[in-house]
Parts: structure tokens; sequence; C-alpha cells
């Protein structure tokens, strides 16, 4: 029981704008102030900007394919953020790899109160679900990849596109999932050969007929069929390559009609030819996009600084390894995925980087509604989750980005808008591309908002003048009710849940899938779906029918 | 500088078309490989099976898994870094010394077929074990064999990946680097993970004799160390937990039978590929787990007076 | 000028990176003695392992203020003169693990041996081994991507595997043998093996030069160049006789084969082997 009184709320999705107001919380929820028992503990957040605790749309925190990452990179562990063990506190390490438990002290010592892993093959699935059930503190939710699945691709080879959704459904409650991932749709398959997909509308490798277009659409239409509070969360073909935004644009089309989530924009944005000369197309991304209004996405920022790539994008993370000469990790799935990583920074001295720079903060600065676009760095791709305050500090100030800018090589400023947008973000936008936004697009009812009934997820700022570094020191986060960060530091451990959903299928398409998983795969099928005992206080969310 | 590329073993099952192993005896070691993973079984991308894969079987000498090989390539003891790293150049068009070659045992020649063999594979895999990861050079073996690989994938698909011992080092392996950061030789003693393979991990500890203590949990170094770190096993005091008495357990102070894992006791093995497989217990057994065990120490150390006057403390919680 | 002297032989590894000029010199002895160390999980104090004493320097003495002297068996004590930007430290015994880590200046000298990790990923400074030296010698850390950036490190004795693996500049040079991958994956510098090495010298390695007085196993990847008496080594032979050091040049006593590689890379480094007439 507490109540957290004269703090300035920002609570955009109940219309809240800066009101100074007390908030009342109980059993784990916000509650009406009448419903309060008398004596509860009080917290004094005069001065204070309350705020609902941050969602993470869009980030790699658990599984194979990061903890692959961990052991590409002990040099990186080394310098990382220490973090000792305590009486209620594991020992861990930060960086762009951080474990499991320093994971959620992160998080949580910045304000953010729910994390959504982004891409989780199914097969090792139940190793994503042993190191969530290790991060502390916050909320999850994972998606499960699809895109690139077989037995999706065969049976849209065929035509069996009912038979197909029953299988994608058995599927995403096999990986215990909270909805559908897809990337590189066919290029990831392609990639098993040691190619790529980068026509929307070509055959994709090793098929006749079935084309990343298609399978987009699909994937679109089951999210949308199947209920999933989320809609299909889409990393698009030609990641990262000089004039993809084309590609971007042409993926949006496809989804005409479709509810999709675009993952870390940023990375699809360029125009050009080549490395020589490519440039920000955030324009014509961020108009394309802001017409399409069932889309949402995520900028996918890059900071300057150590970053690690890990995409199920496998051809790109080569052709990386190629251009840096550096390291490289390729982990294929047998009939799911694959992942790559490589270790990179990003230099303010490159033009390539500068760009990728100025498009990220583009598109948040051009995409008007901030309802639709949500703040990540596709952690750790574009950089450390942590240094989501740098971010906001240039979105809420332009004078402070400007001379960020100006740091740029001479040749960057001809190829990005970034130098001429004024446009300053206030703390109700940051409050939607922070939570508000990012909860509604998951579909979590209960989060991104300090109405009653809301899970009492609140981070209390001291206010800053100049906003700068606003959020990196929280004075207090609260997780469930529970004081969990007080004056920056963990104070208090408590768990989170995981969130998942049980999507209708009807129970003989096990019995299509069984043979076809004997012949293709290596382990016995029973061992195949995730048990419930492996998550961490689940929650299972219902899905809707958002379908005629 | 390289890195591990690789896939799950259905990959190499329904792709493969050239398969190297090296340093390794599945056909005694890994029995079920063949005929589950890489030769035998119609992959679906490699229907008519054994025919259309070739075998390549690297070794120091002729053992029982040569007999499932279309090449044997018998190679010099000591030889297997010179051979990686000639094949590294040879994969580029590069020079080599052909007298150094031949000093391996293999001439420019053979390997040269080998590399045409390799890049004319639609998918090959190097499964590598411990004829390479333990032999002289140790870890270089490995990165010579990883990088390889990498480098391979200029010109066609190809992957590797290590043959695994028995035990659950894959597990151990993958839980530590979740936790904290680095895979094995992990020292928490300035409250914080650190890794340094010849300073922290055990076989250098317990040979130099830097440690006081010893809690040992499925392994059994008293038959594997070197004799100076067995020596100094008996020393300190050393407390043992395993299903049997162990060699360990002769010279340790403590010994606590557990329970079997897999068979009495629950959890989750990680295959070579990292996939994790649960383990369903098929029998009840008298004797407590590993985990139930280790549990039951956390309290009662938890229970005792803080031993540092800083902020941290130990753990409370079991 | 510092003395320690060790007072009690450590039972588990102590981890001391408080003893280097940069730490000691501003503080009074009795400060010094109240510095943290490490012995395995335990913080402890300086002094419960060291007798501390200044000496008084001044116009008389030879030693600068910034001068630490360490005596003993410290073969269980790491990461001495970590980090360190000046002054010197002398240790009179054998040293342990990461002597001279990271060090940007200043100079160390051991009468005896030093351990694994001698000034790893240094960026300048001296350091002077009489004794022997473990492995990592000037290497960059695990999964790091260089070595040292620049210093000297001098060792009279023997070194053990990987010295200089992944050096980028500066200068090593050994006195006797050395064991497997000398210069591994090296990036430029210079390496004299004035005492040969085991096997697979200069391997996967990029550029800089590894100069060796006797005959070495080389990969096949090493393809003989010349044999010639290139002017750099008459040059360097100046300066590594300011140490003491002999590093033949005259084309009236031998000449260098060179060899460059590493083809697997593709690098462009190269191995001088010395051939006396």
């Amino acid at each position: 029981m507490l109540r957290i009184i004269g703090g300035t709320v920002y609570d955009p999705a109940n219309g809240i704008d800066g009101v100074v107001k007390d908030l009342c919380i109980a059993d784990g929820r916000i509650v009406a102030e009448a419903a309060l028992p008398a004596g509860a503990r009080t917290i004094d957040a005069s001065g204070m900007v309350v705020m609902p605790g941050g969602v993470d749309v869009h980030t790699h925190v658990a599984g194979g394919a990061l903890n692959f990452a961990r052991g590409l990179v002990p040099e990186n562990q080394r310098a990382a953020r220490k973090f000792l063990h305590g009486l209620d506190r594991r020992a861990g390490l930060g960086g762009m790899t951080p474990t499991t438990f320093a994971t959620g002290y992160l998080y949580a010592g910045m304000g953010w109160t729910t994390v959504n892993e982004a891409a989780v093959p199914i097969l090792s699935a139940r190793h994503t679900h042993e190191e969530l059930h290790d991060i502390p503190i916050v909320d999850k939710t994972s998606l499960v990849l699809m895109a690139n699945n077989e037995f999706v691709l065969d049976l849209l080879e065929a035509g069996e596109i009912e038979r197909a959704r029953q299988v994608v459904a058995w599927l995403v409650w096999a990986a215990k999932a909270y909805g559908l991932k897809a990337v590189n749709p066919g290029g990831v398959e392609a990639w098993k050969w040691g190619k790529n997909a980068n026509t929307l509308h070509a055959p994709i490798e090793g098929y006749n007929t079935v084309t990343p277009a298609q399978i987009i659409a699909s994937l679109a239409g089951m999210a949308d069929d199947l209920g999933l509070p989320h809609p299909v969360h889409l990393h698009c073909n030609n990641l990262g390559v000089p004039g993809n935004f084309a590609t971007t644009i042409e993926t949006m089309s496809v989804l005409q009609g479709h509810r999709a989530h675009l993952a870390h924009l940023q990375f699809h944005a360029y125009g050009g030819d080549d490395w020589s000369t490519m440039r920000s197309e955030s324009a014509r991304v961020a108009e394309a996009f802001s017409a399409q209004k069932n889309l949402t996405t995520d900028a996918g920022a890059v900071l300057f600084g150590d970053a690690v790539t890990i995409t199920a994008d496998g051809p790109w993370q080569h052709l990386l390894y190629q251009l840096t000469g550096r390291k490289w990790g390729n982990l294929d799935v047998e009939n799911e995925t694959g992942c790559g990583i490589v270790p990179y920074v990003y230099k303010d001295r490159n033009l390539v980087n500068a760009v990728q720079w100025a498009v990220g903060l583009e598109l948040l600065l051009l995409i008007d509604d901030p309802w639709r676009i949500f703040l990540t760095t596709d952690h750790p791709n574009g950089g450390g989750f942590w240094r989501y305050p740098e971010i906001i500090h240039m979105l809420m100030n332009a004078e402070f980005r400007k001379e960020q800018v100006q740091k740029l090589p001479e040749k960057a400023r001809g190829r990005i808008l970034l130098p001429d947008l004024d446009r300053e973000y206030t703390l109700s936008e940051i409050a939607i591309i922070t939570s508000a936004g990012p909860a509604r697009s998951l579909g979590l009812a209960e989060k991104g908002h300090l109405g009653v009934g809301a899970h009492a997820d609140v981070a209390i700022y001291p206010i800053k003048p100049d906003h700068g570094l606003l959020f990196s020191y929280p004075r207090y986060v609260l997780k469930g009710g529970a004081i969990v960060v007080e004056e920056g530091d963990v104070r208090n451990v408590v768990d989170g849940r995981e969130f998942i959903v049980h999507p209708a299928c009807d129970d003989a398409i096990e019995e299509y899938i069984r043979p076809l998983f004997e012949k293709v795969y290596t382990m016995s099928f029973a061992n195949y779906p995730v048990e419930m005992e492996r998550l961490r206080h689940p929650e299972v969310i219902a899905c809707g029918s958002t379908s005629a | 500088m390289g890195g591990k590329i690789t896939c799950t073993l259905g990959e190499v099952k329904n792709r493969a078309d050239f398969i190297m192993y090296w340093g390794g005896n599945p056909a005694e070691c890994h029995p079920r490989h063949f005929t589950k993973y890489t030769l035998t079984p119609k992959g679906k991308f490699v229907p008519e099976g054994r025919k259309a894969r070739t075998m390549v079987l690297v070794d120091i000498r002729e053992t029982p898994s040569a007999k499932a090989a279309d090449i044997f390539l018998q190679i010099r003891p000591g030889k297997d870094f010179e051979v990686a790293t000639t094949l590294r150049a040879m994969v580029k068009g590069q020079p080599v010394n052909p007298a150094l070659v031949s000093e391996t045992g293999l001439t420019v020649e053979r390997l040269q077929d080998i590399v045409d063999r390799m890049k004319r594979a639609r998918f090959g895999v190097i499964f590598f074990g411990m004829g390479v990861s333990m032999t002289r050079g140790k870890h270089m073996n490995s990165g010579a064999i990883l990088n390889l690989t990498a480098e391979m994938n200029a010109f066609t698909k190809f992957v590797c990946m290590p043959m695994r011992g028995h035990g659950n080092v894959t597990g151990a392996d993958v839980v530590l680097r979740w936790t904290t950061g680095y895979p094995f030789g992990v020292d928490l003693s300035r409250g914080y993970p650190r890794f340094n393979p010849g300073e922290f991990s055990t076989v250098d500890l317990l040979v130099r004799g830097d440690n006081d203590a010893a809690l040992v949990l499925g392994a059994d170094p008293g038959a594997t160390m070197p004799q100076p770190g067995i020596e100094h096993l008996a020393r300190i005091p050393t407390i043992v937990l395993d299903p049997k008495v162990t060699h360990t357990s002769r010279l340790a102070r403590v010994h606590i039978t557990t329970a079997v894992t897999g068979v009495s006791a629950p959890g989750t093995s990680y295959r070579m590929d990292e996939i994790p497989l649960p383990l369903r217990p098929a029998l009840t057994s008298p004797y407590p787990t590993d985990e139930e065990v280790i549990r039951r120490i956390r309290r009662a150390v938890a229970a005792k007076p803080a031993w540092t006057a800083a902020p941290s403390r130990m753990m409370a919680i079991a | 000028m510092l003395t320690l002297t060790l007072k009690e032989a450590p039972s588990v590894p102590l981890e001391a990176d408080v003893l280097s000029p940069d730490t000691i010199a501003p503080l009074t002895a009795e400060e010094v003695r109240a510095l943290p160390v490490y012995l395995g999980k335990r913080q402890r104090r300086l002094d419960d392992f060291f007798t501390v004493d200044r000496e008084p320097s001044g116009p008389s003495h030879h030693d600068p203020d910034d001068a630490v002297e360490i005596r003993g068996d410290l073969r269980r004590v790491k990461w001495i003169g970590r980090g360190m930007t000046r002054g010197a430290l002398r240790i009179h015994g054998h040293a342990g693990m990461h002597l001279g880590s990271a060090m940007k200046g200043g100079s160390i000298e051991v009468s005896g041996d030093a351990g694994d990790w001698l000034g790893a990923e240094m960026a300048g400074g001296m350091i002077h081994v009489r004794g022997n030296a473990g492995g990592q010698v000037g290497a960059a850390y695990r999964g790091g991507l260089s070595g040292m950036r620049d210093g000297t490190i001098l060792i009279d004795g023997s070194a053990g595997l990987e010295v200089g693996m992944r050096m980028k500049r500066g200068t090593i040079v050994v006195g006797g043998q050395v064991r497997d991958f000398a210069g591994l994956q090296m990036k430029g510098g210079t390496l004299v093996l004035r005492g040969g090495a085991e096997l697979r010298t200069g391997a996967w390695m990029n550029r800089g030069t590894i100069i060796s007085l006797k005959p070495i196993s080389l990969l096949p990847t090493f393809t003989y160049a010349a044999t010639y008496n290139p002017t750099f080594v008459r040059l360097y032979a100046r300066r590594l006789a300011a140490f003491g050091y002999a590093l033949p040049y005259d084309g009236r006593q031998g000449s260098y084969q060179r060899y460059t590689g590493d083809a697997a890379v593709p690098g462009r480094g190269e191995i001088l082997v010395w051939q006396p007439l």
C-alpha cells in the first residue's frame, strides 16, 4: 500500500499531461484514492516527474543467439559494468550482452519495467525461457521466429493457408511465445545454401512460388486471424543495404489492410546505390509509414560507440564480417531460422555510421504520431539499451541535438535531414514512445498507463532543467507496487512475469506436424514443446478476434 | 579474427554433403552420430542419403571410424595446426611450402584435392574432437578449424562443431555464459565474474595450488588431473557430490552421494549444438539431487555471520 | 623511495594493483600500509603482507620520490604495476601474473622471474625481467583485438607461450627460448628471439618483424624471400646494445634469411633467421 504524492504525472493513455496529482497503489495495482486504506506508506514526489514504467518493444536479452554473442566478446565483458553479488543481488556484467541478472537490474535502474525479447527459435525456446526466468524484476514477452519456418513455407507453397495457420498457432504455444516474429522472410532460409532473398516478389531459394511478399502477407493475416494481441513483428528484407528504402516501402504495400509492426526502421531507410553514396531516405519512409495507419514501428536508432549486431539476418552478417574483417558468429537452426553475430563499433568519423545515427533520430522526428513509433536501439544492434536516455535528451533538446550534428563529418551533412529538423519532444510524447505506445502495440492493457487497474509499474524522475539525461537516474522505480529502485540503486529484487498467448488451434494439427517433425528434426517430438514449468510466473493473455 | 560458424544437427542431417571428422573417433565415442545426423539418414535435401555424401576422416591413426570414411587423411601427431593453417592458405590460393607441408604427413596435392572437394560441396561441415582441442596447441588448433570454416563461407556453405565429451559440458558452458558472461574458468573472488583461462581454469589452479578448498560436482579431477593437482586436492578440504564414489571421493574430506541426473533427477541437458533437452527422471532415488544438496549448503553458509565488512554480503536466498 | 618487504607468504594469490608508483608516490608510509589488497575473496590491508619503509630521498640519493622497491618471493602476488604511468618499480625476487599490465610509462625491473601476462596490453614504458617470464608477454587479453600498443619488454631468461600475441607496436626481446606461438597474430612491432623458439612462431601474423638468432621451425605458410643484411637491424642492434644485448648484423659474421607470411591470413609479416657463416 503506497501513496505517491505531489508528483507531476504524465499518463498520456489517460489524457494526463503533466498534472500534479497523487497516485494510490494497493495489491500491485493503481487504485482509486477511496480504495486506499489508511496508514499507507508515502513517497513524496514533489518536484518530480511520474511516468508509467518503460516498455521496450524490441530487444535481444535472452536465448541462444544472445548467449552465443556473450561467448564471442570476452573483451567487452572485461570492460563492462560490474555488478557485485550481495545479500539480494546476483553478480553480473553489463556491457553489450549483459548477463541475465544484470539485465534486470539495468532495465529497472532506468525505470523500464517490461521488455519484449524479439527473436526466439522454437527449437531453443526452452533456453530462452530459462534465461528470461533469470532476469529479475521486469515483466517479459517473447516473439517466436516464423518467417523461415520450412513447415510454414512448404504449406504456403502448396497453397494450404488454413493448415499453415493451424501449424503457426500450434508452434506459438509450443514455444510459449507471445507473438510472431518475421525476419528477412525467405532470406534466412536461402542463407542455409549461402544465398539471400533480396526481391520481395521473387520465389525464394529452394521454392517455386513462395515469395517474401507472400510470407509477409500470410503471417500478417495469421496474426490477425488468430487474434494475437501484438501484430506480426517484421524485420524487412534487405536490412542495412544502401537503397533499401524501396524494399521497405514496397513491404508496406504488401501489408495493406493488415496490422503490422516494422522493427528497427532506421536500418531500413537508406538511399544511395552503394556505401559511398549511401544517404538517408527517412522522409520517404516516414511519409509512406504515416499514411498507413495500421502500422507501428520502433526506431532502432544507432548510437556512436560499441555495439554487437545480433540478428537472424545471416547473409547480412556474413557481409558485415567480410567488410570489417573482425569476428563473426553464425548459427542456423534446423527447419526454422538462424542467427548471425558481428561485434561492431559505430564511429562518428565514419560516413556510413554518421548517416545511420541521423536516420534513427530523423524517423523519430518526422513521424508525427508518437503512438506509432517507439524508442529502441534494437539492443544491442544499435547500442546498449541503457543509453536510451541519450536519445531522449536529443529528442527533447534541439540545441543539444544540433551540437551533436556539428560533430559529424562534413560530407555527411549533405546526406541527412537532421540539421534542418527543429522538433522537440515533450515529456508527454516521451512517455508515449517509451511506455504507453509500446504497451498498446503489444496489447498489454495493464501496462503503459497509470489509470485505475493498471499494474503499478511507475518511474519517478527528478526534474532536470534541460532534461539532460533526465532518465538516467530515477529517484524511485516501482514494479507491481514494490519499490525496486531508490536513487538509482536496486534495493529490492522482485520476480517478473512472462506473458504468453494460447492461440486457438485444432488439436488434430499435432498429428500433421509429428511425422514431418520426426523426419527433419533430430530430437524426440515429445521434447519439442516447452513445458509450462520452465516459465517463471507465466500469465496467459487472451487472444481477441480482430478478424471478421 | 574469425569466429564460430555453426548450425544445429538437423541442418547437417538435411543438407550436408561433405562431412569431415577431425581428431575424433565417432564410431566409438559418439556411436549414434553417423546414423542420427551425418551419414546414413535421408536428409530433406539429401534424399539419397549416404550415396550423396563424402566423409573425410582426419586423424593420427586409423580408428574404427575410418571404416565409415570415403577418405582417410593420416596426419603426423602434433601437426593438426599446421594442416589447418595450410588449408586456410590454400583455400585462398596463397603460396605454401611443399616440403614443410609434407612434414605433416600429407602432400600439397592431397590437400589441394581436399580443398577442391570442400569448395565443390553444397554444404560442408567439420566436426572436431579432442584430438584437436586437447593436443599441443589446444585452443589454437580449434581456432584454426573455426577460422578455416569462416573463410570457406566465401565459397560455399560451411559450418563446424566441436564433438563434446561426456556429461553436460555444453550445458555448464551455456548456463555459465548467461549467468556470468563467460563459459568456464570463471572467478568470482572480487565479487563479479572474471575470466582468464590459464589463470582461473581448473587444471591450472589445482596444479599451482592457488585454491584452499574445493567443491567437486559431476567431475572426477582425481582421475584426470596431473599429479601435482591431485596431490593438492588431497591436501585441501575437498568436498565431492557424485552418485558414485570416485577417485576424487577417495582423497576428499567429504563425499555426498547424490541422485543420478537424467535417471532420478530432473534438469536440462544441452546437446553439442546447444539445443536444450529436458531430462525426465524415470526412477526415484534414495539420495538427494545435486540441486537439493547445494541449496542446503548455501542456506547453511548464509546463516553464518557475514565475513565482509563491505556492503556486499553473502546470498541469503537458498 | 618506498621499500615493501613481503613478510607473510599469501596462502592463495594476492591481488595487489595498488603496488604501483602512481598509487603509492603521493601517500605517506602509514597510508600505504592501509591500502587494500585482495587475498582470494577477502579484502586485507597491505601491511598484513608487507612491511613498509620509506627511505628518505633527496639530492644525495639516486632514486626519485616515486620509486618503489618490493622484496620477496612475490610469485603469488598479481597485478603489480598495473596501469602505471610513471616512476620506477624494482622487484627483488619473483613477481606474479599481470606485472605491468596496461602500463603507460615508467619502468619495472625484476631480479627474478615474472608470471604470465607480463606487460599485457601495455601502451608505453619499459619492463626488464632478469629471470624467466611466463606466457602471453605483451599480449592481448582473451578476445581483445590488440596486445601491447607500445613500450619495451626485455627478458633475459626464457618465456612461455604466445609471446607478443596480437602486439601492435613496441619491442620485446627474449634471451632464452620461447615456447609455441611467439608472435601469434602479430599486427606490428618487433619481437627479438635471441634464444630461438619452439613451434609455430609467427602463426597467423599480419605485420611486424620477428628476428630469431637461432634456427627455428617454420609453418608451411611461410615462404622464403631472401638472404640479406637489412639496414634496420644495424639500427636495432645499436638500440639493444644500450640494454646490453648483442644483435648480430655484420655481413662478415653472417646474414638473415627472410621469410614472409603468414599466407593463411594472408599477412605481410616477416621472420628473419640469423645464419652465421
